[in-house]
């Protein structure tokens, strides 16, 4: 494992952006849920690398790949989850976006 | 720079493309597509940063199992819903926003010192898969068993949601 | 020190009434009755419990939590805290009032074992959430109750507002759960641990960069948690939610699930702004000082324009969790038992409130905050006890909600310094809510009911006008056995358990208000061990 640190971060960094940016712009619930689970990946990828660059103790390590096994399950679940919701949803009415869905009030 | 680096940048780059392509098309299909692609690269890109076994668990569950379900989901709904993306336009300040967040972020990055390596893994177990067991089954023991309770809902409510209704009324509302 | 298995009874008697439920809904037990006792009773003995611990008078011998384990740091993932027990108590305060309360709700086919399954785990999680002591873990408990929540939200599945409710919940909240793990992932990288202990020290790393790092982590963490207290400018989700989800289930997110987001942030942060009280502490002082008044501003400026029930509730809950952040903001023993004590006050309050919603739409007032006029006249133990918790809502003394005000606001002014513009923001606030409360408070008395002949109302008044035999109108009833008639229909109406559920929160509240001090002083305890032994 020699790839710079500075590198994985700056992938993830950018991963992140384009994630917040999605979820910011898009307005079809599958497009959001897309750019949540690329935030998802980007989370995973910074504790694999924290694995191998660790500042702490040595119980550090290894424990950030625990996290990130973890974390893949526990999106999958999520996603499940979510497209229950919309499949019930879709019984009901014909659209996904969710502007229409929900009228923003303030 | 080394070959392990060189292919690191190599795949990040098409990561971030797939990303983007992602989130710009506007069929519906495609970005399920572009995505699956991108789980993909970080799964080779786990088996760069030395851990095979996060690699697999990616390639499996999410390019694997994820993608299939959101294509799933696509197929069964398409016919119903725009399958388009009805707002195309980059909004400028949304765009500024992203940005502003990637660059604190790789700015973090560069502050970052790089840290050593964390010790190697034994001779015995190169990519530490046996250490990555003992730290997730009985150092954090705990985590497993609180996602276990996640999925416990998660299932219960996925299947209560995807039920079929039986009651008449129902399906005069549906015809509405 | 080993933690025996019987310390966790109360986590133990959520699992077992969600996983038993569920057993009974394979089995074909599917009546209300029998379905949602037993949850009540279960949350009963896990009430008891937590009291135990927490040595409350007469349940202290029903403790099991060793003495030597409480406020002693953490065993691996899992700490016992004074602080964080009080939490279990209030959190299983609020799922107890909603089960007990959808007692009288109407019996759907195959929902009732879900929704009280669920709600189960959704307790669960927040129970953990009090005994957390590792971000992961706490991030991973707010999951539990946030997936049982979404699920919750649409149980009913044939009400499409609430499908999209559910729908937006789950974006809303999934994405908030994928920045808190981002933010996590950078405070690891900081730390090199997970252990929120660690959290009370600078970085190891800080003498070589990466606080910087540690700063962007608990930012994006700030970010994540505040999407589940509904700090604005991440409260967008919250109105559409309360207003689209079944009655019952808004009581319990305001009352169980926002409190669980309030107890994480919390515990991040307590700890942590210790550590920034030296240095560059302004940062993050200004940032929650900021999120605190910015919160409870626009909750009450919005609150004051809704012409609807459940959305002004809403806004008031927002701006509720604005004072509650204060406590956070001044981070100082007596601010965090100001916000322990709100916390207890707003679970009577927002949960008695949503309830009396339920009941009332349940007996066919509208959703229009003009529909309820007159409910003075007709449902007189409801409408006052509403009336009550209004009150305590806008912080009139002799309530609960006044005195965990005082209290925070008191703490405002005893840390001196900038911290008196937040208590100054809090009282113009206070001052503002009045405004919309009153206007409630005069609805639902000054004004006469609508006659018999504009639709909605026809319901409650035939039923009302009954047992006065005939032959005395509802509004003339002066005489004694007419008003205990009304009273019998008033419960017949709503139902028993949701009546008396309304009816004690407002006795409950006006008892704490008059009576504070134990509630006070494990407040006080309990905050002082949080902020000197840990999270």
């Amino acid at each position: 494992m020699s790839v710079p640190l500075v590198d994985i971060l700056s992938l993830s960094g950018a991963l992140f952006a384009l994630g917040i940016f999605g979820v910011l712009t898009r307005r079809n619930f599958i497009l959001i849920l897309i750019s949540v689970e690329v935030i998802t990946n980007a989370a995973i990828l910074n504790f694999i690398a924290f694995s191998f660059y660790s500042p702490g103790p040595a119980a550090g390590g290894i424990t950030g790949q625990s996290i990130a096994v973890i974390l893949v399950g526990l999106a999958a679940t999520e996603v499940a989850v979510g497209l229950a919701i919309v499949l019930a949803l879709n019984r009901l009415r014909g659209t996904l976006n969710v502007a229409e869905a929900i009228q923003l009030k303030f | 720079m080394n070959a392990e680096t060189f292919t690191f940048i190599v795949l990040a780059l098409g990561a971030v493309l797939s990303g983007a392509l992602a989130l710009l098309s506007r069929e519906i299909v495609h970005t399920v597509i572009f995505i699956g692609g991108l789980f993909a690269d970080l799964g080779a890109i786990y088996f760069v940063l030395s851990s095979p076994f996060l690699g697999l668990l990616q390639l499996a569950v999410y390019a694997g199992a994820v993608t299939i379900l959101l294509m799933f989901a696509v197929m069964v709904i398409k016919r119903r819903i725009f399958a388009r993306e009805s707002t195309l336009g980059i909004q400028v300040p949304t765009l500024a926003l992203a940005v502003i967040v990637g660059a604190v972020l790789v700015n973090v990055a560069m502050d970052v010192p790089n840290y050593g390596p964390a010790p190697s893994c034994p001779a015995a177990d190169p990519y530490c898969v046996g250490a990555l067991a003992q730290n997730l089954f009985l150092l954090n023991g705990a985590w497993l068993v609180l996602l276990g309770f996640i999925m416990l809902s998660a299932l219960v409510g996925a299947v209560h949601l995807a039920r079929e209704w039986r009651t008449p009324s129902v399906r005069r509302i549906r015809e509405d | 020190m080993q933690v025996p298995v019987a310390a966790y009874l109360p986590e133990a008697l959520a699992l077992a009434a969600a996983l038993l439920t569920f057993l009974m809904d394979a089995a074909g037990v599917r009546q209300r009755v029998v379905v949602g006792s037993f949850s009540v009773v279960l949350y009963v003995l896990a009430l008891i419990s937590v009291l135990g611990d927490l040595s409350v008078a007469p349940f202290s011998i029903f403790a099991t939590v060793p003495k030597g384990l409480i406020d002693t740091g953490a065993v691996g993932p899992i700490q016992f805290s004074s602080f964080g027990l009080l939490w279990q108590a209030i959190f299983l305060s609020a799922s107890l009032l909603v089960a007990f309360a959808s007692l009288s709700e109407g019996e759907g086919e195959r929902e009732v074992p879900i929704f009280y399954g669920l709600l189960a785990l959704a307790t669960l999680g927040t129970l953990l959430v009090g005994l957390s002591a590792d971000l992961i873990f706490l991030l991973l408990s707010v999951e539990v109750t946030g997936i049982s929540t979404y699920v919750l939200v649409a149980y009913a599945r044939k009400d499409a507002r609430a499908l999209e409710a559910s729908m937006k919940f789950y974006l809303i909240g999934a994405l908030s759960t994928a920045i808190s793990f981002f933010g996590a992932s950078l405070i690891y990288g900081a730390y090199g641990s997970t252990a929120l202990s660690h959290l009370r020290d600078l970085p190891p790393s800080a003498t070589v960069g990466g606080t910087q790092m540690a700063l962007v982590g608990l930012g994006l963490l700030t970010v994540g948690l505040g999407f589940k207290v509904t700090a604005v400018p991440f409260h967008m989700w919250a109105v559409d939610v309360y207003d689209g989800a079944p009655d019952h289930v808004s009581a319990y997110l305001a009352a169980g699930s926002k409190k669980m987001g309030l107890l994480a942030v919390l515990v991040v942060f307590a700890a942590s702004v210790s550590i920034f009280r030296e240095g560059s502490a302004w940062a993050l002082y200004v940032a929650f000082s900021g999120l605190a008044v910015v919160t409870m501003t626009v909750g009450n400026v919005l609150a004051l324009q809704q012409r609807t029930m459940k959305r002004m509730l809403a806004y008031s809950s927002i701006s509720q969790a604005g004072y509650m952040l204060i406590g956070l903001a001044v981070a100082t023993p007596a601010s965090l038992a100001g916000t322990t004590i709100q916390a207890v006050a707003h679970v009577l309050m927002k949960g008695g409130a949503f309830l009396f919603v339920a009941a009332m739409a349940s007996i066919g007032v509208g959703n229009r905050i003009d529909d309820y006029r007159g409910l003075g006249h007709t449902h007189p133990a409801t409408t006052a006890s509403f009336a009550i918790l209004l009150l305590s809502l806008a912080g009139i003394p002799l309530t609960l909600g006044f005195v965990g005000k005082f209290y925070i606001f008191a703490s405002a002014v005893q840390a001196q310094g900038l911290f008196i513009f937040l208590a100054i923001a809090g009282l113009l606030n206070s001052a503002v809510s009045v405004f919309y409360y009153a206007r409630v408070l005069r609805i639902m008395y000054m004004v006469e009911p609508q006659t018999s002949s504009q639709g909605r109302w026809t319901p409650a008044v035939a039923h009302l006008a009954d047992p006065g035999a005939g032959s005395t109108p509802p509004s003339a009833g002066s005489s004694k056995g007419a008003n205990l008639g009304r009273f019998r229909a008033e419960i017949q109406a709503l139902g028993l358990a949701r009546w008396s559920a309304i009816v004690a929160c407002a006795a409950l509240t006006i008892i704490l208000g008059i009576y504070p001090t134990p509630l006070i002083d494990l407040a006080n305890n309990a905050a002082a061990h949080f902020l000197a032994t840990g999270p």
